[in-house]
């Protein structure tokens, strides 16, 4: 008990999570009189986990599309489709940050290679300032339930549930996140209802044209992944190696020399979950065979007994969860915990899937740790808390989504075969 | 002293240097490796029996020398409270017990790591049909050791810089 308030401590001071949660599965490991050495049997089991090559082979995809001239690829296209309708702009930004996100894996990056060419672009447009700040910084998070995002993949892989049907569940989810924060920025800016330009077809014609290299991407990707022509890894493998070849050597945006560079930086990231990821695989083993799951359901069923109420409780949790933890570590640590609890109270795997990732996705937005809000206070140079006012009526309006995707399973599970 | 500085910067760069070349290849063989796979079974209709367990070993590499790299760049996940709202002065002295936690955790696995390593040697266990499975998982307590080595310079640095706060910025100029 000591020992264990003290590692919360330790986390809670900034110590590595890696070491924190190698160190508790090391006391429970001890405890039971189980040689040590299997912690690292259990972290060489990442060699043994299907489908998990998928998560370098994306981000440096992401890395790379961020890095090149994409995104300002991305917005021409979206606003030449989307510019005419009212208050245009709002909406070509979050179409725009939902596909780039999904595409480079909810990592930040979106803010940073995004928001650097939106923010500015709304300003312009006459959208109130604070508006642009809290639309740029959720956007940064926003295509999280899009395949094929790397907490998608995650997930999948921890919860060792089909990846290709965990991307099917989170479409609907995702659209409904993308409407209402659409339908409240029209709402907003209902008195400034200019549309970015007039439809042209010589325009889309022309923004297609010069997107024409990236054009195949989501069709591969998502086609081949939908279709089941290919797996999740190979896909990304595929991804990969289409990106590197246009953008450096067709495009040449990016110059061979800085390769690795990018390479290094996108790594950084993954090397950081997966290890994680290792040395979690040791602490679950040990609060499963120890029972934990159970325990914690016996003590959930003395205030708990529906399903309905379950979910509410969990979305608290997940609420606090995901302003602490960044959303790999909470996947990796807590899904296998609380995935044979809410088995029992009925809640589909999936729709546990999507319902996890979607409360995490509010944490992107919470102090003390919400990413999102970081890093947008770094790149427009506004204070945390000026950036987490504007970032709030955003926050509510998620919030009130992640609600409807909890209580309404059929949403996440409408396109899954049955 | 200009002497041991010059030869830990470069070390520094040589280390860096390593990990890049080390990740450039590992994710352009994984890369190319994944393809031809794909390419043999959609026109050949055939795959080598190996390459899906050398993929995953390629991803284990990645994962511990992106990890090395990351301890390099102070890019762990932690819950970042500290830097972002205490002033940089007063969460020095967290720091110091955080890094020391993390530099005795790593020693500890590395040392169960390479004790399981040992074991693996006696059994003769295999990889990839024929290949000594201790080639493969060497990385392993290797990257801890070096994790291990980051941790404590930067808790050595912050020490430095707390005790003799002087001194320690006339050694980065």
């Amino acid at each position: 008990m000591i020992l264990g308030a003290l590692l919360v401590l330790l986390a809670v001071f900034g110590a590595p999570l890696f070491t924190v949660i190698a160190a508790s599965a090391m006391i429970g490991y001890q405890r039971e009189g189980i040689d040590l050495m299997a912690i690292a049997i259990e972290v060489l089991g990442i060699a043994g986990m299907p489908m998990l090559s998928a998560i370098p082979l994306f981000t440096f995809a992401g890395y790379l599309l961020s890095k090149s001239n994409a995104p300002q690829r991305l917005v021409r296209v979206t606003s030449a489709i989307l510019g005419w309708m009212p208050g245009g702009l709002a909406l070509v930004a979050l179409a725009a940050c939902a596909f780039f996100t999904a595409f480079t894996g909810a990592s930040g990056v979106t803010i940073i290679a995004l928001g650097a060419i939106l923010y500015p672009a709304l300003k312009q447009d006459g959208y109130p300032d604070n508006f642009n700040l809290g639309l740029v910084t959720t956007s940064g998070s926003l295509g999280l339930l899009f395949a094929p995002s790397l907490p998608l993949i995650l997930y999948g892989v921890v919860a060792e549930i089909s990846i290709d049907d965990l991307f099917k569940a989170g479409i609907l989810p995702g659209l409904l996140m993308l409407v209402l924060l659409g339908g409240y920025s029209l709402w907003i800016n209902r008195h400034n209802r200019q549309p970015l330009k007039l439809f042209s077809w010589k325009e889309v014609a022309a923004a297609l044209w010069e997107s024409k290299w990236e054009i195949p991407l989501p069709i591969f990707v998502l086609g081949g992944i939908y279709s089941g022509f290919f797996a999740v890894s190979e896909a990304a493998a595929v991804t990969a190696l289409y990106v590197l070849v246009v953008e450096v050597f067709i495009l040449r945006e990016i110059k061979l020399g800085e390769l690795p560079e990018v390479m290094r930086e996108s790594m950084l990231l993954v090397g950081g979950i997966l290890i994680i990821l290792g040395v979690s695989l040791a602490s679950t083993n040990y609060m499963i065979d120890a029972g934990v799951p159970q325990q914690l359901l016996a003590f959930i069923t003395e205030f708990v007994s529906s399903q309905a109420s379950f979910l509410f409780l969990l979305f608290l949790f997940l609420l606090v969860l995901g302003a602490i933890l960044d959303i790999f570590s909470a996947i990796v640590l807590v899904v296998p915990l609380i995935l044979p609890i809410a088995a029992q109270y009925g809640v589909n795997d999936f729709h546990l899937g999507i319902v996890f990732l979607a409360a995490m996705q509010l944490g992107y937005l919470t102090p003390p740790v919400g990413l999102n809000l970081f890093i947008a206070s770094y790149r427009f140079d506004r204070s945390i808390m000026n950036v987490y006012a504007a970032t709030f009526p955003f926050l509510l309006i998620l919030m009130v989504s992640v609600l409807i995707i909890m209580y309404w399973a059929d949403l996440s599970l409408w396109l899954l075969p049955r | 002293m200009s002497e041991t500085t010059g030869l830990a910067d470069r070390l520094e760069r040589w280390g860096t240097a390593l990990e890049n070349a080390a990740l450039v290849v590992l994710l352009g063989a994984m890369m190319l490796l994944a393809v031809a796979q794909i390419v043999l079974r959609i026109f050949f209709s055939f795959g080598f029996s190996w390459a899906d367990e050398l993929v995953k070993l390629f991803v284990l590499w990645i994962a511990l020398i992106a990890s090395v790299a990351a301890s390099r760049n102070n890019r762990h996940l932690r819950i970042d409270v500290l830097s972002h709202f205490v002033a940089e002065k007063y969460s020095r002295i967290p720091r110091i017990i955080v890094d020391a936690f993390a530099a005795f955790m790593c020693a500890v696995l590395a040392w169960h790591s390479w004790r399981y390593i040992q074991l693996s040697i006696e059994f003769d266990d295999t990889v990839l049909v024929d290949f000594p499975a201790w080639i493969a998982y060497i990385l392993l307590p290797l990257s801890l050791v070096l994790m291990c080595y980051r941790f404590l310079l930067q808790c050595g640095s912050n020490l430095l810089k707390t005790f003799r706060p002087d001194e320690a910025d006339g050694e980065s100029e």
